[in-house]
Order: C-alpha cells, then sequence, then structure tokens
C-alpha cells in the first residue's frame, strides 16, 4: 500500500472527498432537533441531542475548513465520498445512544451497530427491552431510518448548492438499482427533490392513515406518537418498532395498511413518481419489475399460507394476514413481524430466509438484490442457454422492450456474485467466532443473521428473530454485521472499487 | 404536366421513361454523363447541378412545373428540395427515402410533401405480395380500435409479369398463381359486390382501378389489380388479408440473408404479419443493431455463405428465402447454396438490372428490383395525384370523418339502403361504446358514431344532414 500510496502518484483527490464529507456532515446536525422537539415534548433530557448535534455540525465545520473542496467532485472520488459518508453518519448518529446513558447500548460498538441499523434501515437490533427507551431516543431510532432509507446523499443533492454540478455520480451510487436511472427531469437535482417530496408525502399519508385508527378507535394500541414512528420505518423499510412485539402489539387494521405501505415503498420510487404525481399508471402496470415484485409476493405468501394452514400454526383470516405480511415484509427487506415467525415449521422458515434475497425494487427504498436484478438475471441465462445451442443467434436482453447494455447485465452478474460471496464469507465468519466467543449460534442462525444484514432486512432467526435480539452475538461478530449492513445499502460495488489498486493509482 | 426530376439514377430513369411521352420533363443530376445518355434515349430537358439548391430548381424552370419528384439516392437532399418547392411554386411534391422514421413523420403530417415512397418499404411489400402474404399497404384505426381502415393490392393472375409491380415471375412462381383458387378469394373478387361473400362487419369504401376513383354499389365489382380500401372491425380486415392470400397456405417461415435497411424492412413488415422470421447479418454491430429492432425475430451474426451454419441452424426447413444482401453476386451464390440445403422458394433482391435476367436463369423464383418498384409507385401516384390521396386516406379530395347523429337529424331511423348520400359511405357505427357495421336495413339513431368515409367536397353537406 505504501508504495500505491506515494505523494503524488494518488489518483484520488482525498482532501476534496474528506471537504465534501465535513460539508454533509455539518448539515447532519440538524437532524437531531426533531428527537429535541420529542423530548421537550415528553421532558425527557434534550441535551444529548443538542450536545450530538453541536458535535456533529463542530466536526463537520472542521473538516470542511481543513480541507480544500473543489465545486465538483469527479466520479472517482464520488465512491469514497459515499463510502466514508456511510461510515461516517452512522457514528455521528450514534452519540445520543451514548449521551443519554441508554445501559443497553452504553458501549459504542454496540451503539454504532444500532445507528447503522437505522440508517441504513436494516432494522437489527441488540436491544433486549426497546419499550425502556426514551419516547426521543426510541424516536431518534425510527427517524434514522427515514433519513437513510430514501439516502442521505439523494437529500443532499436535492438541497445543496454545491452538489449542483457532479451530483450525478453521488446520486447513482446512492440509489439503489443496476445501470443508470432513468430520470424525471432534465436535472438531476431537480429528480432528486421529487424523490424527496414523494417520500415526504407518502410519509404523511402513512401518519395520517395509522393515526386515524387510533382517533376513530379501530387501533387503540396507536396513537400519533406511533404513527409517526412507525410510518417512518414503513416508508424507508427499516423495520424498527418502539414496540418489543413489533407490529404485533397492533391491529389487524393497522398491519393490512402496512403491508400496503410497504408495498408503496417497494416500488421504484421515479415510477411511482409518474403515476401518483403525473398519473401515468402504466409506468409501473407495464413495468417488467414490477410485475415480477407483485408475483413473488404472492408466490411468497401462497407458500407460506399453505405452510401455515397444513402445520395448523393459524386459521381464517389470521393465516392470510400473518402469510401476506411476512412474506411483504421480509421480502421488501423491513423486518416488521405480526407474530413470531421463529415458530413457525422450517419450510416456512426458509422460505423467508429466500425472500430475504429477493429485495424490492431497483430506486425504492428496500435493500437486498432487487427484483430486476433477479430478472435480468435470468434473461442472461436464458441467452446463454440459446447461445449453447445456436451459437451464432444475436439475443439482445431487453427491460420493458429497452435493451439493457452488455456493460449493465456484467454488472448485475457481478453484483450478485458479490452479494452471495459476501453472505457466505458473512454466514461462516459468524460461526468462526462463536466458536471463538464460546457464543451458541446455530448454523441456519448464521446464515440468517448474515442474509439479514446484508439484504438490510433485519430480524432473523433463532435469538435473532424479530422478538429477539442480536445481543448474544460477540463484539466482533457485532462488527462484522455492521460491516454487512453498510456494504448492503451501498450495494457492494461502491466499496469493493475502493479495494483495488487501480482505484487508488492516478 | 410539368414535371421536374431530381436524380437520373436507376430510379429517376424509370420515371422518366414512364412519363416522358406524356409529359414535358426536365430532369436534374450532379453527372453531367448521366444527363446526356439521358438526353439522347428521351426528349427531355437536362439541368446539371445541385436540386436541393434554389438556383438549379428555378433554372429547371420549378416556377411554372406541376410536379416535382426528388428521387436521389440521398434523403436529405430530396427532403431540402421537396421544403424548397413548396416555398417557390405551386408543385406537388414526391420524395423518395431510405428512412422509415421520415416516412412515419410525413405520415403524420409533419413533414410538409405530398407524397412519400420508401424504397426500402416498397420492396418489403413486394417481397411480401410474392409469398403470399399481401400486407395492408395503409391501416389505420378509429374508434378506439374498433374500426379499422386497411387498403390493399388485390393478386391478380398473369403469365409472366406481375404488372402491379414489375416483378418478372418464373415458372415457379407462376405455378404458384395458376394455383386453384380456394378460400374466399373467387367469392369476392370478380362478383358484383351485391352477390360477393364480403366479410362480415366490413363494407368496401373504394376501388381504385388504374386512373379512376370508383365508389363501389352493389353492381361493381373488385377486380384483380385494384386497389381497395375496406372498412371494417379488425377481425374483418385479417379476413380479408386471408382471402387476398387467396386461401393458400401462407408462408410462415422465412430467412432473410442481409440486415441492411432493405432487410430489416422486409423482417419487420413479415414479423407484423405473424411470420416467423430469421435473420442473417455478418457484421456483427450491424446484426446486434437488427436484433435490438425486431424483438420478436431470431437474428444470427454469420455469413449465409456458410454451408456448416446453414445445415447447423436449419435453415433448409424454412418455406422461403429472401437475398438482400447489397452484392448481386453474393446473393446469387448465397441463394444458389439455399436451394441445395432445400429451400424451396427463394427471392432475391438486385441491384443492376441485368442481373434479373441472370438470376432468372440461375433458377431464383423471384427477382425484386428496389428502384424499379420504388418508380412504379411513384410513377402511380404521377398520374394521378389524387388516388394516393385517396389510398393514404390524407389530402384534400376524401376524408373519414367521426360524426355523432343528432336528435333533429332528418335521415334518424331511416335505412340505410334509403339514405341518399351520393359519394360517401357510413362505414361503421358506434353505438353504446360497440362499434356495430350496418347493413341495409338498419336504422341510424340519436347519438350514433357515424365513421363515415366521404369525398370532401360533400362534408359540409354530410355534416349539415346528420
Amino acid at each position: 500500500m505504501a508504495r500505491v500510496l506515494r505523494p503524488g502518484a494518488l489518483g484520488v483527490d482525498v482532501g476534496s472527498v474528506l471537504n465534501l464529507v465535513g460539508a454533509l456532515l455539518k448539515y447532519l446536525g440538524v437532524a437531531f432537533l426533531l428527537p429535541a422537539a420529542f423530548a421537550v415534548g415528553y421532558e425527557e433530557p434534550v441535551w444529548p441531542f443538542l450536545a450530538a448535534a453541536g458535535i456533529t455540525t463542530g466536526f463537520g465545520l472542521l473538516l470542511e475548513r481543513g480541507t480544500q473542496g473543489k465545486e465538483r467532485v469527479g466520479p472517482r472520488e464520488g465512491f469514497l465520498v459515499v463510502a466514508l459518508t456511510w461510515l461516517a453518519v452512522p457514528a455521528f448518529g450514534a452519540l445520543p445512544y451514548l449521551f443519554a446513558n441508554e445501559p443497553q447500548l452504553a458501549r459504542p460498538v454496540d451503539a454504532y451497530f444500532e445507528a447503522m441499523s437505522g440508517f441504513t434501515a436494516t432494522g437489527a437490533t441488540l436491544l433486549t427491552d426497546i419499550e425502556a427507551l426514551d419516547h426521543s431516543l426510541a424516536m431518534w431510532r425510527q427517524f434514522t431510518q427515514w433519513l437513510g432509507g430514501m439516502g442521505i446523499i439523494v437529500l443532499a443533492v436535492a438541497v445543496l448548492p454545491r452538489l449542483r454540478v457532479g451530483g450525478r455520480e453521488l446520486f447513482h451510487s446512492e440509489l439503489a438499482g443496476p445501470g443508470e436511472v432513468e430520470r424525471l427531469t432534465a436535472t438531476i437535482r431537480e429528480t432528486a427533490r421529487r424523490l424527496w417530496v414523494l417520500y415526504v408525502g407518502l410519509t404523511l399519508a402513512a401518519i395520517v392513515a395509522l393515526a386515524a385508527y387510533g382517533w376513530t378507535g379501530a387501533d387503540p394500541a396507536m396513537g400519533l406518537y406511533e404513527a409517526t414512528a412507525h410510518s417512518f420505518s414503513t416508508l424507508a423499510i427499516g423495520g424498527f418498532s418502539t414496540q418489543e412485539e413489533s407490529m404485533a402489539a397492533f391491529g389487524a387494521v393497522t398491519q393490512w395498511t402496512i403491508v400496503v405501505f410497504l408495498l408503496l415503498a417497494g416500488i421504484n420510487f421515479l415510477r411511482l413518481y409518474l403515476v401518483l404525481v403525473r398519473g401515468q399508471v402504466h409506468a409501473v402496470a407495464r413495468d417488467d419489475e414490477f410485475r415480477l415484485y407483485l408475483a413473488f409476493a404472492a408466490a411468497g405468501s401462497a407458500l407460506l399460507l399453505a405452510e401455515l394452514l397444513a402445520g395448523d400454526l393459524a386459521g381464517g383470516e389470521e393465516a392470510v394476514r400473518d402469510a401476506v405480511f411476512q412474506a411483504v415484509s421480509i421480502m421488501t427487506t423491513a423486518g416488521f413481524a405480526s407474530t413470531d415467525y421463529t415458530a413457525w415449521t422450517p419450510l416456512a422458515e426458509l422460505t423467508l430466509l429466500v425472500l430475504m434475497f429477493l429485495g424490492a425494487s431497483a430506486g425504492s427504498t428496500g435493500g437486498s438484490i432487487k427484483v430486476v436484478r433477479h430478472l435480468l438475471m435470468f434473461r442472461i441465462i436464458r441467452r446463454e442457454l440459446e447461445q449453447t445451442v445456436h451459437r451464432e443467434v444475436m439475443v439482445p436482453v431487453r427491460l420493458n422492450t429497452a435493451v439493457v447494455e452488455d456493460r449493465a447485465l456484467r454488472g448485475v452478474v457481478t453484483f450478485i456474485v458479490l452479494y452471495v460471496g459476501l453472505f457466505a464469507l458473512g454466514a461462516v465468519g459468524l460461526l468462526v467466532d462463536a466458536r471463538r466467543a464460546a457464543v451458541e449460534v446455530g448454523s441456519f442462525e448464521a446464515l440468517g443473521a448474515a442474509a439479514a444484514c446484508l439484504g438490510n432486512v433485519g430480524p432473523a432467526f433463532g435469538f435473532a428473530g424479530p422478538f429477539g435480539t442480536y445481543e448474544p452475538f460477540s463484539d466482533l461478530s457485532t462488527g462484522v454485521l455492521t460491516g454487512l449492513m453498510w456494504l448492503g445499502r451501498l450495494e457492494i460495488i461502491p466499496v469493493a472499487v475502493l479495494l483495488t489498486r487501480s482505484y487508488w493509482r492516478a | 404536366m410539368k414535371i421536374v426530376v431530381l436524380g437520373a439514377g436507376q430510379v429517376g430513369v424509370t420515371i422518366v421513361e414512364a412519363l416522358h411521352d406524356d409529359h414535358d420533363v426536365t430532369v436534374v443530376d450532379l453527372d453531367a454523363a448521366r444527363l446526356q445518355a439521358l438526353s439522347y434515349r428521351y426528349d427531355v430537358r437536362t439541368v446539371r447541378g445541385n436540386g436541393a439548391t434554389r438556383r438549379v430548381l428555378q433554372d429547371a424552370g420549378i416556377a411554372e412545373a406541376n410536379l416535382m419528384i426528388a428521387c436521389t439516392s440521398r434523403d436529405e437532399i430530396n427532403l431540402v428540395a421537396g421544403a424548397l418547392v413548396k416555398k417557390l411554386s405551386e408543385a406537388q411534391t414526391i420524395v423518395r427515402t431510405s428512412n422509415p422514421e421520415y416516412l412515419e413523420a410525413w405520415q403524420e403530417r409533419q413533414i410538409d410533401v405530398d407524397f412519400m415512397v420508401s424504397s426500402e418499404l416498397e420492396t418489403a411489400h413486394a417481397v411480401s405480395r410474392t409469398i403470399g402474404v399481401p400486407a395492408a399497404k395503409q391501416t389505420d384505426l378509429f374508434a378506439d380500435g374498433a374500426v379499422q381502415i386497411v387498403e390493399f393490392d388485390v393478386p391478380r393472375d398473369v403469365g409472366g409479369h406481375d404488372e402491379l409491380t414489375g416483378i418478372p415471375l418464373t415458372e415457379a412462381a407462376e405455378r404458384a398463381a395458376e394455383r386453384p383458387l380456394t378460400g374466399g378469394y373467387e367469392h369476392v373478387v370478380g362478383l358484383p359486390l351485391r352477390e360477393a361473400k364480403v366479410p362480415a362487419d366490413s363494407k368496401v369504401a373504394s376501388i381504385i382501378r388504374g386512373d379512376r376513383v370508383i365508389v363501389p354499389r352493389g353492381d361493381q365489382s373488385i377486380m384483380p389489380g385494384d386497389r381497395i380500401i375496406i372498412i371494417g372491425s379488425p377481425e374483418a380486415a385479417r379476413t380479408w388479408s386471408r382471402i387476398m392470400a387467396r386461401g393458400e397456405r401462407p408462408v410462415d417461415d422465412v430467412v432473410i440473408f442481409g440486415g441492411g435497411a432493405t432487410g430489416l424492412a422486409i423482417a419487420r413488415l413479415l414479423v407484423e404479419q405473424k411470420i416467423r422470421v430469421r435473420l442473417v447479418e455478418p457484421r456483427e454491430e450491424r446484426a446486434r443493431e437488427v436484433a435490438e429492432a425486431l424483438p420478436d425475430a431470431r437474428v444470427y451474426c454469420a455469413t449465409g455463405l456458410d454451408p456448416d451454419f446453414i445445415e447447423r441452424e436449419r435453415i433448409g426447413q424454412a418455406r422461403a428465402a429472401v437475398f438482400a444482401m447489397r452484392e448481386d453476386a453474393k446473393n446469387l451464390y448465397a441463394a444458389t447454396l439455399a436451394r441445395v440445403h432445400g429451400i424451396g422458394f427463394t427471392i432475391a433482391i438486385v441491384h443492376e438490372p441485368i442481373s434479373i435476367e441472370v438470376f432468372e436463369h440461375a433458377g431464383i423464383d423471384v427477382a425484386v428490383n428496389p428502384r424499379s418498384v420504388t418508380a412504379e409507385e411513384i410513377v402511380r401516384f404521377a398520374h394521378d395525384p389524387r388516388i394516393r390521396q385517396l389510398a393514404m386516406l390524407e389530402g384534400d379530395r376524401f376524408e373519414i370523418l367521426d360524426i355523432t347523429v343528432r336528435e333533429t337529424s332528418k335521415l334518424v331511423r331511416t335505412a340505410f339502403k334509403d339514405l341518399p348520400m351520393t359519394g360517401s359511405l357510413i362505414g361503421a357505427i358506434v353505438r353504446d361504446g360497440a362499434a356495430l357495421f350496418p347493413h341495409g336495413n338498419d336504422q341510424l339513431e340519436p347519438g350514433d358514431r357515424a365513421i363515415i368515409f366521404t369525398e370532401s367536397r360533400r362534408v359540409a353537406e354530410v355534416e349539415k344532414a346528420l
């Protein structure tokens, strides 16, 4: 490395990268004001949030002052900006957990895990008693998911004048999905704005819908606080809850509403915008990815339902609701639970593990591999088989009648291989470390935890199930899982390029 | 009529040959030698220069001309000339293009010329007709797709030559032409319309025979070689297509060699007719483009001259093969090879006029010359511009009206057979959202939407009556 990093031979403008990261962190301070307001309202300590805000903004300012910035970040610097931002933001976002003297998150490694799980909208928790959290702290935990769900950098592109030029590369490395992102408007900035407006609008709609159940008595467990907290994690497809029993603490009508909003949040937001704002229904209705997305959700629900009925685990409306809720929640990578699915049959659990690898649509707030990549992978395989028999035949791979370039196809294959590789490596790593730290971790639990963190799902199986906690894992394992969440949220490639020598070379 | 022709290539010469006897023709070209050769053979005036410039056009006497035909091999020259002529004179303009995009823009009236001809498309239609799938020349949908208007060329039985396209037929094609007529063809063509078994839910809106436009009455008949316009349901349009195929089992599996503009146009047209199309193109870049443009065809990046490939991909099992490569010699070689491998019907695109004879001797079934096909189409229009305007359902002589019948109309509840409208025809009625194709005893109801095919000068009259 020393040779590669020889001054002058470095091909990446690190100073300019740090400068931009500082500028982004500076604004993160503002985010702490929301939980601070809740703290005031619930007469809980405000200072942890104000202190965190001060430190974050102060650090950001210092970093920005201490480095030389440029008007425009290049595409190469973009990868480093995204990777570092997504490491730094949870670090500062973890400060309130430490300052609030919350005994369950008193150690930095735990607080960092919880914050990473929040910002990456994963929903995996180390807490053993969620309801013991202060209202303000619990709200911060929910709010981190909402900030990270649509993307911190997408938000920055939308509002920061500095990212008016050069924001495109950053935008692409954060907004999930293969290939070039389709644009709604001529400028990426305007597109980012509209995505956020849509995101805010849908969140408000969810808050009103859920809170209305509380007011009308349809679901007595629901209030404005709960409605807000759960709307944040629903639209972000996060999965954190303020309740130990996740969505099982709420009524059937709330659970069905969550299913609807999860399904919406799992659609490509660029297409969703065209439907909801411009009334172009065909943008979604005729989308290959959307159709497969629904088909996956339906197939997963049907399989779970059959297994629930066969295993006599539930009946009637409850069986249907649990099957649909769990299939949608796990597939879209939210991780809410309407029941403790760790008590289900092996087949049902395995179905959920497989669903974790499907994911929602590209350009949605969900994680994992995503439906469009499965679709393209299937078409790539079909093409390979076809060309095995007919050597000369040309088979362009299409998506919604448009031809997908070979480069983008290679990107899909690379991503899936890396994803599965990381999953396997992560699971093996967890078991090796469990042996070392003498923690009892089953193979299915290890596979589940690796898949749930890499896919930003959240709850896994066994002790890390939906009503359980990741707390039994050793610190090293917690670190590995934190890394998997980070890699999963950034879709691996922006991080993987940093490990290549050619990235750093001039 | 005074006619200015831009371009003295094969198309230009064929046009001059057809028009010079009856009209006053001026030919413009950059190549002095070509012009000289032309003026030796025909009594035409020649002007040397770029036809897309004002000076040359004025020299050619565009101000007094009635018709300008821009048929150089370069699209943009033709288009610029067409645009200039619209400003410089009152002449009608015909523009030749090889780009389907331009043709589409013209059909949507975004390019202001009177008639546009695409060599590739005309060639594709000629090929499609030869393999027994007379594709509709032009089709339009009305009333949310419930009513379709289509234009067909009625196939004719002739020995030796298809007069319509100038396609020489060899023995094989002749035999095909002489096959006993089966299916519905003989029940429709050659009989007075009142006796003809016209498919349900459709009407013959117009018959174009040579220079004449016939508004069909019960005693008129459709004759071979006519161009007809049908108005009816999409289902009926498909039935008409089958009738025009004369009940033969249409060729359903075609291999096209050569993915140039012509090959692509042929493939596209055949795919639209639900024919299985395989296309062979040797250049990888082009093969990829063609594959991307044709989702429903199978494209191979290979040469048609490779026996191993032809054997491996079972090319010989196709019912017909079209050779649309750039070089006549290659087409001949590939066609011969394909025949060896068992293809029964071969159609070749020829570029040199002399090749037609060579191909016929070599046993190629049909040779199509894109330039002569194009010239024929242009000459057709030049003889009487109104015919084509009718056929295109554009222009100012005929119109399709979509009128809602008023309560107060005198014609309400009159039987169709008693309606007094001459020169116009109610093709369809949309009543309660469903399309009806009225018969003689049906009556018009208030609130009906009538799809009417009428002469333009009667538009006001028709509107008033309803």
